[in-house]
Protein backbone atom coordinates (compact mmCIF):
# COMPACT_ATOMS: atom_id res chain seq x y z
CA UNK A 1 0.00 0.00 0.00
CA UNK A 2 1.16 3.58 -0.76
CA UNK A 3 2.28 5.63 2.06
CA UNK A 4 -0.14 8.34 2.64
CA UNK A 5 -0.11 12.09 3.94
CA UNK A 6 -1.36 12.57 7.43
CA UNK A 7 -4.59 14.19 6.56
CA UNK A 8 -4.43 16.27 9.56
CA UNK A 9 -2.65 19.12 8.32
CA UNK A 10 -3.71 19.56 4.37
CA UNK A 11 -5.69 22.48 4.51
CA UNK A 12 -3.63 23.58 1.46
CA UNK A 13 -1.84 20.41 0.36
CA UNK A 14 0.22 22.26 -1.80
CA UNK A 15 2.08 23.85 0.59
CA UNK A 16 3.75 20.73 2.14
CA UNK A 17 6.26 18.36 0.53
CA UNK A 18 4.56 15.46 -0.90
CA UNK A 19 5.72 12.50 1.50
CA UNK A 20 6.83 10.65 -2.08
CA UNK A 21 9.57 13.45 -2.93
CA UNK A 22 12.48 11.21 -2.20
CA UNK A 23 11.26 7.78 -2.97
CA UNK A 24 10.65 6.31 -6.04
CA UNK A 25 6.62 6.19 -6.38
CA UNK A 26 5.34 7.49 -9.54
CA UNK A 27 1.94 8.65 -11.15
CA UNK A 28 1.07 7.06 -14.42
CA UNK A 29 -1.63 8.50 -16.96
CA UNK A 30 -2.24 7.56 -20.37
CA UNK A 31 -4.45 9.97 -23.06
CA UNK A 32 -5.50 8.45 -26.39
CA UNK A 33 -7.18 9.64 -29.07
CA UNK A 34 -9.26 7.46 -31.06
CA UNK A 35 -10.08 7.97 -34.79
CA UNK A 36 -13.26 7.49 -36.38
CA UNK A 37 -14.67 6.11 -39.60
CA UNK A 38 -17.81 4.80 -41.29
CA UNK A 39 -18.37 2.34 -44.40
CA UNK A 40 -21.11 1.05 -45.81
CA UNK A 41 -23.36 3.18 -44.80
CA UNK A 42 -26.22 4.07 -47.35
CA UNK A 43 -26.19 7.72 -47.78
CA UNK A 44 -23.36 10.08 -46.50
CA UNK A 45 -22.08 10.53 -43.31
CA UNK A 46 -19.36 12.40 -42.01
CA UNK A 47 -17.20 11.07 -38.92
CA UNK A 48 -18.37 14.38 -37.05
CA UNK A 49 -22.18 13.11 -37.47
CA UNK A 50 -20.89 10.00 -35.67
CA UNK A 51 -18.94 11.21 -33.04
CA UNK A 52 -21.46 12.89 -32.33
CA UNK A 53 -23.92 9.77 -32.09
CA UNK A 54 -21.41 8.71 -29.64
CA UNK A 55 -21.42 10.92 -27.24
CA UNK A 56 -25.27 11.36 -27.05
CA UNK A 57 -25.83 9.01 -23.91
CA UNK A 58 -22.90 11.07 -22.61
CA UNK A 59 -24.86 14.68 -23.64
CA UNK A 60 -28.12 13.05 -22.21
CA UNK A 61 -27.00 12.05 -18.84
CA UNK A 62 -24.41 15.21 -18.00
CA UNK A 63 -25.53 18.02 -20.81
CA UNK A 64 -21.54 18.27 -22.14
CA UNK A 65 -19.12 15.75 -24.29
CA UNK A 66 -16.45 16.38 -21.43
CA UNK A 67 -16.96 14.37 -18.24
CA UNK A 68 -15.14 12.28 -15.65
CA UNK A 69 -16.29 8.68 -14.89
CA UNK A 70 -16.62 6.41 -11.90
CA UNK A 71 -13.41 4.98 -12.61
CA UNK A 72 -12.08 8.52 -12.06
CA UNK A 73 -10.97 8.80 -16.06
CA UNK A 74 -11.81 11.33 -18.60
CA UNK A 75 -13.57 10.90 -21.08
CA UNK A 76 -14.59 13.46 -24.04
CA UNK A 77 -14.74 14.96 -27.26
CA UNK A 78 -11.77 16.14 -28.83
CA UNK A 79 -11.92 18.42 -31.77
CA UNK A 80 -12.18 17.28 -35.11
CA UNK A 81 -14.37 14.10 -34.29
CA UNK A 82 -11.77 12.60 -31.97
CA UNK A 83 -13.18 10.09 -29.15
CA UNK A 84 -10.57 11.18 -26.71
CA UNK A 85 -10.26 8.77 -22.76
CA UNK A 86 -7.54 9.86 -20.50
CA UNK A 87 -7.09 7.02 -17.60
CA UNK A 88 -7.19 8.38 -13.89
CA UNK A 89 -4.18 8.25 -12.16
CA UNK A 90 -2.54 5.07 -11.81
CA UNK A 91 0.42 3.68 -9.30
CA UNK A 92 1.78 0.96 -11.47
CA UNK A 93 2.37 0.76 -15.04
CA UNK A 94 -0.46 -2.53 -14.48
CA UNK A 95 -2.80 -0.26 -13.36
CA UNK A 96 -2.27 2.04 -16.23
CA UNK A 97 -2.71 -0.50 -18.78
CA UNK A 98 -5.94 -1.91 -17.06
CA UNK A 99 -7.36 1.67 -17.29
CA UNK A 100 -6.38 2.51 -20.84
CA UNK A 101 -7.82 -1.49 -21.45
CA UNK A 102 -10.82 -0.05 -19.71
CA UNK A 103 -11.25 3.28 -22.05
CA UNK A 104 -11.22 0.38 -24.91
CA UNK A 105 -13.83 -1.30 -23.77
CA UNK A 106 -15.86 2.20 -22.84
CA UNK A 107 -15.07 3.35 -26.49
CA UNK A 108 -16.18 0.14 -28.03
CA UNK A 109 -19.58 0.35 -26.55
CA UNK A 110 -20.38 3.80 -27.42
CA UNK A 111 -19.16 3.10 -31.42
CA UNK A 112 -21.50 0.12 -31.13
CA UNK A 113 -24.39 1.42 -30.01
CA UNK A 114 -23.96 4.37 -31.93
CA UNK A 115 -23.67 1.87 -34.92
CA UNK A 116 -26.87 0.74 -33.85
CA UNK A 117 -28.75 3.87 -34.03
CA UNK A 118 -27.17 5.00 -37.00
CA UNK A 119 -28.17 1.79 -39.00
CA UNK A 120 -31.66 2.98 -38.73
CA UNK A 121 -31.24 5.89 -40.99
CA UNK A 122 -28.19 4.62 -42.87
CA UNK A 123 -29.01 0.92 -43.52
CA UNK A 124 -27.65 -2.16 -42.13
CA UNK A 125 -24.50 -2.64 -43.01
CA UNK A 126 -23.60 1.13 -41.89
CA UNK A 127 -20.53 -0.07 -39.80
CA UNK A 128 -18.27 2.41 -37.71
CA UNK A 129 -14.48 2.07 -37.15
CA UNK A 130 -12.82 3.33 -34.36
CA UNK A 131 -8.82 3.50 -34.54
CA UNK A 132 -6.84 2.95 -31.88
CA UNK A 133 -4.03 4.41 -33.65
CA UNK A 134 -2.24 7.55 -34.96
CA UNK A 135 -2.69 8.17 -38.67
CA UNK A 136 -5.41 8.57 -40.78
CA UNK A 137 -5.18 7.68 -44.66
CA UNK A 138 -4.46 11.61 -45.36
CA UNK A 139 -1.74 11.91 -43.09
CA UNK A 140 -3.28 13.60 -40.33
CA UNK A 141 -1.91 12.39 -36.98
CA UNK A 142 -3.53 11.94 -33.43
CA UNK A 143 -1.62 11.45 -30.31
CA UNK A 144 -1.51 8.62 -27.62
CA UNK A 145 0.42 10.54 -24.61
CA UNK A 146 2.07 9.33 -21.54
CA UNK A 147 2.12 11.18 -18.55
CA UNK A 148 4.71 10.40 -15.78
CA UNK A 149 4.99 12.98 -12.10
CA UNK A 150 8.48 13.70 -12.28
CA UNK A 151 10.79 14.74 -9.45
CA UNK A 152 11.65 18.23 -10.37
CA UNK A 153 15.75 18.30 -9.23
CA UNK A 154 15.84 16.43 -12.63
CA UNK A 155 17.38 19.40 -14.70
CA UNK A 156 15.29 20.13 -18.42
CA UNK A 157 18.68 19.58 -20.26
CA UNK A 158 18.85 15.73 -19.43
CA UNK A 159 15.21 15.38 -20.46
CA UNK A 160 16.57 16.22 -24.08
CA UNK A 161 20.21 14.29 -23.57
CA UNK A 162 19.54 11.17 -21.52
CA UNK A 163 15.46 10.44 -21.46
CA UNK A 164 14.55 11.54 -25.16
CA UNK A 165 17.21 8.88 -26.82
CA UNK A 166 15.61 6.53 -24.60
CA UNK A 167 12.15 7.24 -25.75
CA UNK A 168 13.25 6.96 -29.46
CA UNK A 169 15.45 4.00 -29.41
CA UNK A 170 12.51 2.08 -27.13
CA UNK A 171 10.66 1.91 -30.42
CA UNK A 172 12.31 -1.21 -31.35
CA UNK A 173 10.24 -2.77 -28.69
CA UNK A 174 7.24 -1.01 -28.54
CA UNK A 175 6.64 0.87 -31.56
CA UNK A 176 3.21 -0.04 -32.76
CA UNK A 177 3.82 0.03 -36.38
CA UNK A 178 2.68 0.92 -39.60
CA UNK A 179 2.16 0.26 -43.39
CA UNK A 180 0.97 3.49 -45.33
CA UNK A 181 0.70 1.98 -48.75
CA UNK A 182 4.35 1.94 -49.98
CA UNK A 183 6.22 0.97 -46.91
CA UNK A 184 6.64 -0.34 -43.41
CA UNK A 185 7.48 1.67 -40.32
CA UNK A 186 8.07 0.93 -36.74
CA UNK A 187 6.11 3.57 -35.33
CA UNK A 188 3.08 5.19 -35.67
CA UNK A 189 4.20 8.38 -34.95
CA UNK A 190 7.53 9.42 -35.84
CA UNK A 191 6.92 10.88 -38.83
CA UNK A 192 4.82 13.50 -37.34
CA UNK A 193 6.98 14.84 -34.78
CA UNK A 194 9.43 17.33 -35.72
CA UNK A 195 10.32 19.03 -32.60
CA UNK A 196 12.19 17.34 -29.51
CA UNK A 197 10.89 19.35 -26.27
CA UNK A 198 9.11 22.06 -26.05
CA UNK A 199 6.47 23.98 -23.76
CA UNK A 200 3.72 24.12 -27.19
CA UNK A 201 1.33 21.68 -28.32
CA UNK A 202 -0.70 23.27 -30.82
CA UNK A 203 1.78 24.73 -33.13
CA UNK A 204 4.73 22.78 -32.50
CA UNK A 205 5.24 18.82 -32.54
CA UNK A 206 7.47 18.18 -29.96
CA UNK A 207 8.49 14.79 -28.77
CA UNK A 208 7.76 15.03 -25.27
CA UNK A 209 5.82 18.35 -23.47
CA UNK A 210 7.23 19.93 -20.34
CA UNK A 211 4.38 22.72 -19.87
CA UNK A 212 4.29 22.90 -16.46
CA UNK A 213 1.05 21.64 -15.11
CA UNK A 214 2.00 18.88 -12.41
CA UNK A 215 -1.38 18.58 -10.91
CA UNK A 216 0.55 17.74 -7.91
CA UNK A 217 2.63 19.77 -5.23
CA UNK A 218 4.56 21.98 -7.60
CA UNK A 219 7.85 22.00 -5.12
CA UNK A 220 8.28 18.72 -5.75
CA UNK A 221 6.97 17.52 -9.30
CA UNK A 222 6.47 18.38 -12.43
CA UNK A 223 4.25 16.49 -14.89
CA UNK A 224 6.06 15.07 -17.84
CA UNK A 225 4.16 14.62 -20.76
CA UNK A 226 5.31 12.18 -23.53
CA UNK A 227 4.23 12.65 -27.03
CA UNK A 228 6.36 10.41 -29.26
CA UNK A 229 4.49 7.07 -28.35
CA UNK A 230 2.26 4.84 -30.27
CA UNK A 231 -1.34 4.07 -29.44
CA UNK A 232 -0.79 0.32 -28.76
CA UNK A 233 -3.04 -2.45 -29.07
CA UNK A 234 -0.54 -4.93 -27.47
CA UNK A 235 -0.89 -4.67 -23.52
CA UNK A 236 2.44 -6.40 -23.36
CA UNK A 237 3.80 -2.76 -25.31
CA UNK A 238 1.57 -0.47 -23.31
CA UNK A 239 2.82 -1.79 -19.57
CA UNK A 240 6.74 -2.53 -21.12
CA UNK A 241 6.56 1.30 -22.74
CA UNK A 242 5.12 2.72 -18.92
CA UNK A 243 7.35 0.22 -17.14
CA UNK A 244 10.67 0.98 -19.02
CA UNK A 245 10.34 4.60 -19.14
CA UNK A 246 9.43 4.61 -15.09
CA UNK A 247 12.97 3.05 -14.23
CA UNK A 248 14.87 5.26 -16.55
CA UNK A 249 13.07 8.07 -14.82
CA UNK A 250 13.45 6.72 -11.31
CA UNK A 251 17.94 6.29 -12.17
CA UNK A 252 17.92 10.01 -13.88
CA UNK A 253 16.07 10.91 -10.46
CA UNK A 254 18.43 9.06 -7.86
CA UNK A 255 21.26 10.55 -10.43
CA UNK A 256 19.80 14.62 -9.58
CA UNK A 257 19.31 13.54 -6.23
CA UNK A 258 22.85 12.27 -5.03
CA UNK A 259 24.95 14.30 -8.14
CA UNK A 260 25.67 11.16 -9.59
CA UNK A 261 26.09 10.08 -13.19
CA UNK A 262 23.49 7.93 -14.24
CA UNK A 263 25.90 6.26 -17.17
CA UNK A 264 22.95 7.64 -19.85
CA UNK A 265 25.14 10.71 -20.77
CA UNK A 266 27.03 8.61 -23.95
CA UNK A 267 23.69 8.29 -25.63
CA UNK A 268 22.61 11.75 -26.21
CA UNK A 269 21.72 12.14 -29.65
CA UNK A 270 23.25 14.51 -32.58
CA UNK A 271 19.65 14.85 -34.36
CA UNK A 272 17.13 13.60 -32.52
CA UNK A 273 14.61 14.15 -35.32
CA UNK A 274 16.38 12.60 -37.97
CA UNK A 275 17.07 9.58 -35.19
CA UNK A 276 13.93 9.38 -34.89
CA UNK A 277 12.82 9.13 -38.46
CA UNK A 278 15.90 6.39 -38.90
CA UNK A 279 14.51 4.49 -36.21
CA UNK A 280 10.84 4.34 -37.76
CA UNK A 281 12.30 3.18 -41.38
CA UNK A 282 15.15 1.12 -40.37
CA UNK A 283 14.57 -0.43 -37.39
CA UNK A 284 16.60 -1.92 -34.62
CA UNK A 285 20.16 -1.56 -37.07
CA UNK A 286 19.68 2.16 -38.05
CA UNK A 287 23.11 4.08 -37.57
CA UNK A 288 21.95 6.61 -35.37
CA UNK A 289 24.38 9.74 -35.49
CA UNK A 290 25.39 10.24 -31.20
CA UNK A 291 25.98 13.67 -29.88
CA UNK A 292 30.05 12.43 -29.64
CA UNK A 293 31.14 12.16 -32.72
CA UNK A 294 30.15 8.45 -32.90
CA UNK A 295 27.48 6.01 -34.36
CA UNK A 296 25.32 3.51 -32.52
CA UNK A 297 22.14 1.34 -33.33
CA UNK A 298 18.86 1.93 -31.67
CA UNK A 299 19.67 -1.78 -30.13
CA UNK A 300 23.02 -0.57 -28.75
CA UNK A 301 21.27 2.33 -27.46
CA UNK A 302 18.88 0.32 -25.66
CA UNK A 303 21.30 -2.17 -24.34
CA UNK A 304 23.40 1.14 -22.57
CA UNK A 305 19.89 1.93 -21.59
CA UNK A 306 19.27 -1.64 -19.78
CA UNK A 307 22.74 -2.11 -18.72
CA UNK A 308 22.46 1.12 -16.80
CA UNK A 309 19.21 0.54 -15.17
CA UNK A 310 20.45 -3.00 -14.15
CA UNK A 311 23.39 -1.23 -12.44
CA UNK A 312 21.23 0.60 -10.81
CA UNK A 313 18.68 -1.43 -9.53
CA UNK A 314 21.15 -4.07 -8.78
CA UNK A 315 22.33 -1.55 -5.77
CA UNK A 316 18.58 -0.78 -4.58
CA UNK A 317 16.10 -3.54 -6.01
CA UNK A 318 13.80 -3.63 -2.59
CA UNK A 319 13.15 0.17 -2.85
CA UNK A 320 13.08 -0.13 -6.94
CA UNK A 321 10.88 -3.35 -6.25
CA UNK A 322 8.40 -1.32 -4.12
CA UNK A 323 7.33 1.38 -7.23
CA UNK A 324 5.65 -2.17 -8.56
CA UNK A 325 4.03 -3.46 -5.46
CA UNK A 326 0.27 -4.26 -6.27
CA UNK A 327 1.17 -3.94 -9.97
CA UNK A 328 -1.51 -6.41 -11.34
CA UNK A 329 -0.09 -7.11 -14.32
CA UNK A 330 3.57 -7.11 -13.80
CA UNK A 331 6.76 -7.13 -11.80
CA UNK A 332 10.03 -5.50 -11.38
CA UNK A 333 12.01 -8.89 -12.22
CA UNK A 334 9.32 -9.14 -14.87
CA UNK A 335 10.07 -6.03 -16.53
CA UNK A 336 13.99 -6.27 -17.09
CA UNK A 337 13.65 -10.01 -17.97
CA UNK A 338 11.47 -9.10 -20.94
CA UNK A 339 13.60 -6.05 -21.78
CA UNK A 340 16.45 -8.31 -21.87
CA UNK A 341 14.75 -11.04 -23.61
CA UNK A 342 13.48 -8.07 -26.36
CA UNK A 343 17.20 -7.30 -27.26
CA UNK A 344 18.45 -10.36 -27.44
CA UNK A 345 16.24 -11.98 -29.69
CA UNK A 346 16.11 -8.51 -31.81
CA UNK A 347 19.91 -9.02 -32.06
CA UNK A 348 19.42 -12.42 -33.14
CA UNK A 349 17.02 -11.11 -36.15
CA UNK A 350 16.02 -8.01 -36.41
CA UNK A 351 12.74 -8.42 -38.23
CA UNK A 352 11.02 -9.17 -34.86
CA UNK A 353 10.28 -12.64 -35.29
CA UNK A 354 11.46 -13.73 -31.70
CA UNK A 355 8.82 -10.33 -30.51
CA UNK A 356 6.13 -10.84 -32.56
CA UNK A 357 3.77 -12.38 -30.31
CA UNK A 358 4.27 -9.23 -28.00
CA UNK A 359 5.46 -6.32 -29.91
CA UNK A 360 2.59 -4.35 -32.74
CA UNK A 361 4.89 -3.80 -35.38
CA UNK A 362 6.83 -7.07 -35.63
CA UNK A 363 3.24 -8.79 -35.14
CA UNK A 364 1.93 -6.73 -38.20
CA UNK A 365 5.15 -7.82 -40.33
CA UNK A 366 5.18 -11.48 -38.87
CA UNK A 367 1.51 -11.60 -40.48
CA UNK A 368 2.61 -9.84 -43.59
CA UNK A 369 5.24 -11.79 -44.16
CA UNK A 370 2.84 -15.28 -43.96
CA UNK A 371 0.22 -13.20 -46.12
CA UNK A 372 2.95 -12.75 -49.13
CA UNK A 373 4.16 -16.18 -48.65
CA UNK A 374 1.09 -17.24 -49.91
CA UNK A 375 0.97 -15.00 -52.82
CA UNK A 376 1.01 -11.62 -53.84
CA UNK A 377 -0.98 -8.96 -51.55
CA UNK A 378 -2.41 -5.82 -52.90
CA UNK A 379 -0.80 -2.71 -50.86
CA UNK A 380 -4.07 -1.33 -50.54
CA UNK A 381 -5.23 -4.52 -48.76
CA UNK A 382 -2.41 -4.62 -46.22
CA UNK A 383 -2.95 -0.59 -45.58
CA UNK A 384 -6.47 -1.79 -45.03
CA UNK A 385 -5.38 -4.88 -42.80
CA UNK A 386 -2.71 -2.41 -40.72
CA UNK A 387 -6.37 0.17 -39.82
CA UNK A 388 -8.33 -3.00 -39.36
CA UNK A 389 -5.71 -3.75 -36.41
CA UNK A 390 -6.48 -1.17 -35.20
CA UNK A 391 -10.22 -0.77 -35.05
CA UNK A 392 -11.45 -1.55 -31.83
CA UNK A 393 -15.14 -1.64 -32.56
CA UNK A 394 -15.36 -3.57 -35.44
CA UNK A 395 -11.86 -4.94 -36.05
CA UNK A 396 -11.03 -8.60 -36.76
CA UNK A 397 -7.61 -9.15 -37.12
CA UNK A 398 -5.95 -8.11 -33.61
CA UNK A 399 -8.64 -10.09 -31.97
CA UNK A 400 -7.77 -13.17 -34.10
CA UNK A 401 -3.84 -13.14 -33.59
CA UNK A 402 -5.12 -13.22 -29.79
CA UNK A 403 -6.94 -15.91 -29.71
CA UNK A 404 -4.86 -17.71 -32.12
CA UNK A 405 -1.66 -17.22 -29.60
CA UNK A 406 -0.17 -14.88 -31.83
CA UNK A 407 -0.56 -12.23 -29.50
CA UNK A 408 0.38 -12.17 -25.64
CA UNK A 409 -3.14 -11.15 -23.63
CA UNK A 410 -2.20 -9.93 -20.57
CA UNK A 411 -5.45 -8.75 -18.30
CA UNK A 412 -8.29 -11.05 -18.09
CA UNK A 413 -11.82 -10.24 -19.21
CA UNK A 414 -12.96 -9.84 -15.25
CA UNK A 415 -9.90 -7.62 -15.06
CA UNK A 416 -10.95 -5.27 -17.42
CA UNK A 417 -14.34 -5.75 -16.24
CA UNK A 418 -13.67 -4.44 -12.77
CA UNK A 419 -11.72 -1.22 -14.10
CA UNK A 420 -14.28 0.40 -16.32
CA UNK A 421 -16.28 0.94 -12.77
CA UNK A 422 -13.25 0.65 -10.24
CA UNK A 423 -10.28 3.47 -10.55
CA UNK A 424 -6.77 2.35 -10.24
CA UNK A 425 -5.92 1.73 -6.29
CA UNK A 426 -3.94 4.26 -3.88
CA UNK A 427 -4.49 7.64 -6.24
CA UNK A 428 -6.99 10.63 -5.87
CA UNK A 429 -9.06 8.73 -8.64
CA UNK A 430 -10.61 6.53 -6.09
CA UNK A 431 -11.55 10.45 -4.30
CA UNK A 432 -12.78 11.57 -7.97
CA UNK A 433 -14.86 8.19 -8.79
CA UNK A 434 -16.24 7.99 -5.32
CA UNK A 435 -17.81 11.44 -5.91
CA UNK A 436 -18.36 10.75 -9.23
CA UNK A 437 -20.30 7.65 -8.59
CA UNK A 438 -22.13 9.17 -5.95
CA UNK A 439 -23.02 12.43 -7.69
CA UNK A 440 -24.78 11.13 -10.48
CA UNK A 441 -26.97 9.08 -8.44
CA UNK A 442 -27.99 12.35 -6.89
CA UNK A 443 -30.18 15.45 -7.09
CA UNK A 444 -27.27 17.72 -7.89
CA UNK A 445 -25.21 19.59 -9.97
CA UNK A 446 -21.71 19.02 -10.01
CA UNK A 447 -18.21 19.15 -11.74
CA UNK A 448 -14.70 18.62 -11.37
CA UNK A 449 -11.26 18.20 -12.95
CA UNK A 450 -7.83 16.39 -12.08
CA UNK A 451 -7.70 18.44 -8.83
CA UNK A 452 -10.88 19.76 -7.52
CA UNK A 453 -14.37 18.34 -6.83
CA UNK A 454 -17.24 20.78 -7.38
CA UNK A 455 -20.87 20.90 -6.47
CA UNK A 456 -23.38 24.13 -7.40
CA UNK A 457 -26.93 22.75 -6.71
CA UNK A 458 -28.17 22.72 -4.23
CA UNK A 459 -25.30 23.70 -2.24
CA UNK A 460 -22.28 25.33 -3.46
CA UNK A 461 -18.98 23.57 -1.98
CA UNK A 462 -15.34 22.49 -3.29
CA UNK A 463 -12.46 20.61 -2.30
CA UNK A 464 -8.51 21.04 -4.06
CA UNK A 465 -7.16 17.41 -4.15
CA UNK A 466 -3.64 18.26 -4.84
CA UNK A 467 -1.86 15.13 -3.34
CA UNK A 468 -2.24 12.41 -6.60
CA UNK A 469 -0.96 9.99 -3.87
CA UNK A 470 -4.16 9.82 -1.58
CA UNK A 471 -6.13 8.06 -1.60
CA UNK A 472 -8.28 8.42 1.53
CA UNK A 473 -8.78 12.35 1.26
CA UNK A 474 -9.54 14.66 3.94
CA UNK A 475 -12.17 16.15 6.40
CA UNK A 476 -13.39 18.58 3.65
CA UNK A 477 -13.68 15.81 1.23
CA UNK A 478 -15.65 14.03 4.25
CA UNK A 479 -17.71 16.43 4.27
CA UNK A 480 -18.33 17.50 0.38
CA UNK A 481 -19.10 13.38 0.09
CA UNK A 482 -21.67 14.39 3.19
CA UNK A 483 -23.62 16.79 1.05
CA UNK A 484 -23.65 14.88 -1.74
CA UNK A 485 -25.64 11.97 -0.11
CA UNK A 486 -27.83 14.53 2.29
CA UNK A 487 -28.96 15.74 -1.57
CA UNK A 488 -30.06 12.35 -2.06
CA UNK A 489 -31.51 11.72 0.67
CA UNK A 490 -33.30 14.93 0.15
CA UNK A 491 -34.58 13.85 -3.04
CA UNK A 492 -35.88 10.74 -1.99
CA UNK A 493 -37.75 12.38 0.62
CA UNK A 494 -39.47 14.39 -2.10
CA UNK A 495 -40.05 11.35 -4.36
CA UNK A 496 -42.03 9.76 -1.62
CA UNK B 1 -2.49 -11.82 -4.75
CA UNK B 2 -2.52 -11.88 -8.36
CA UNK B 3 1.03 -10.86 -8.14
CA UNK B 4 2.15 -14.48 -7.53
CA UNK B 5 -0.37 -15.72 -9.61
CA UNK B 6 1.16 -14.07 -12.49
CA UNK B 7 5.20 -14.75 -11.59
CA UNK B 8 4.41 -18.14 -12.28
CA UNK B 9 3.26 -17.82 -15.70
CA UNK B 10 6.01 -15.22 -16.72
CA UNK B 11 7.87 -17.58 -15.53
CA UNK B 12 6.60 -20.16 -18.38
CA UNK B 13 6.57 -17.14 -20.86
CA UNK B 14 10.60 -16.87 -20.14
CA UNK B 15 10.76 -20.48 -20.92
CA UNK B 16 8.81 -20.49 -23.99
CA UNK B 17 10.46 -17.14 -25.52
CA UNK B 18 13.92 -18.95 -24.57
CA UNK B 19 12.68 -21.74 -26.52
CA UNK B 20 11.40 -19.81 -29.09
CA UNK B 21 14.95 -18.05 -29.77
CA UNK B 22 16.14 -21.66 -30.04
CA UNK B 23 14.12 -22.54 -32.48
CA UNK B 24 14.40 -19.78 -34.98
CA UNK B 25 17.74 -21.64 -35.50
CA UNK B 26 17.37 -25.18 -35.19
CA UNK B 27 13.41 -26.01 -35.69
CA UNK B 28 12.43 -23.54 -38.40
CA UNK B 29 10.75 -26.38 -40.24
CA UNK B 30 8.53 -27.15 -37.69
CA UNK B 31 7.66 -23.41 -36.85
CA UNK B 32 6.92 -22.82 -40.39
CA UNK B 33 4.30 -25.72 -40.28
CA UNK B 34 2.43 -24.26 -37.04
CA UNK B 35 2.62 -20.77 -38.83
CA UNK B 36 0.68 -21.65 -41.62
CA UNK B 37 -2.18 -23.00 -39.70
CA UNK B 38 -2.78 -20.25 -37.67
CA UNK B 39 -2.31 -18.12 -40.84
CA UNK B 40 -5.46 -20.14 -42.55
CA UNK B 41 -7.75 -19.54 -39.08
CA UNK B 42 -6.82 -16.36 -39.12
CA UNK B 43 -7.82 -16.13 -43.02
CA UNK B 44 -11.31 -17.49 -41.73
CA UNK B 45 -11.34 -14.85 -38.86
CA UNK B 46 -11.09 -11.76 -41.27
CA UNK B 47 -12.62 -13.18 -43.83
CA UNK B 48 -15.57 -10.41 -43.60
CA UNK B 49 -12.65 -7.69 -44.16
CA UNK B 50 -10.81 -9.69 -47.06
CA UNK B 51 -14.33 -9.33 -48.79
CA UNK B 52 -15.08 -5.41 -48.72
CA UNK B 53 -13.19 -2.33 -50.83
CA UNK B 54 -9.82 -2.05 -49.52
CA UNK B 55 -9.50 1.62 -51.42
CA UNK B 56 -12.55 2.29 -50.20
CA UNK B 57 -12.11 1.27 -46.49
CA UNK B 58 -8.39 3.01 -46.46
CA UNK B 59 -9.37 6.54 -48.10
CA UNK B 60 -12.33 6.97 -45.94
CA UNK B 61 -10.86 7.41 -42.96
CA UNK B 62 -10.04 11.24 -42.96
CA UNK B 63 -9.53 12.60 -39.90
CA UNK B 64 -9.45 16.41 -39.38
CA UNK B 65 -8.00 18.53 -36.16
CA UNK B 66 -6.93 16.59 -33.45
CA UNK B 67 -4.36 17.16 -30.64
Amino acid sequence: MPQLHDSGNRGHAGASASAHAGDFARIFGIETEYGLSVTGASRPCDAGQVAMMMFQPIMQRVRSTNTYLANGSRLYLDVGAHPEYATAEARTPGDATLADAAGERIMRDLALDAQRRLRATHGPDATVHLFKNNADSAGHSFGCHENYLVRRGVPLGRIETQLLPFLITRQILTGAGRFDGARWHVTQRAAFVDETVSSATTRSRPMINTRDEPHADPESFRRLHVIIGDSNRSQWATTMKLAMTHLVLCLMEWGARHDQRTGLESIALADPVEANLAVDAEGPRAALRLADGTTASPLALQRRVLGAVLDFVRARRDEVAASFDGDPLTTLDDVLGDWELGLESLAYDDEGTGIADRADWACKRRFAARLAGRGAVDPMRLAQLDLDYHDIANGALFASLERHGMMRVLCDEAQVDRAVTTPPAGTRAVLRGAFVTRAESAPVTWSCDWTQLRLTEPVKDEVMLLDPFDAVGDARYARLLALVDGARGVGADMTV
Amino acid sequence: MPQEQHSQSMAHDEQHENDAVIGAGTTHEAAADAAIDDLDAILDDIGAVLETNAEEYVSGFVQKGGQ
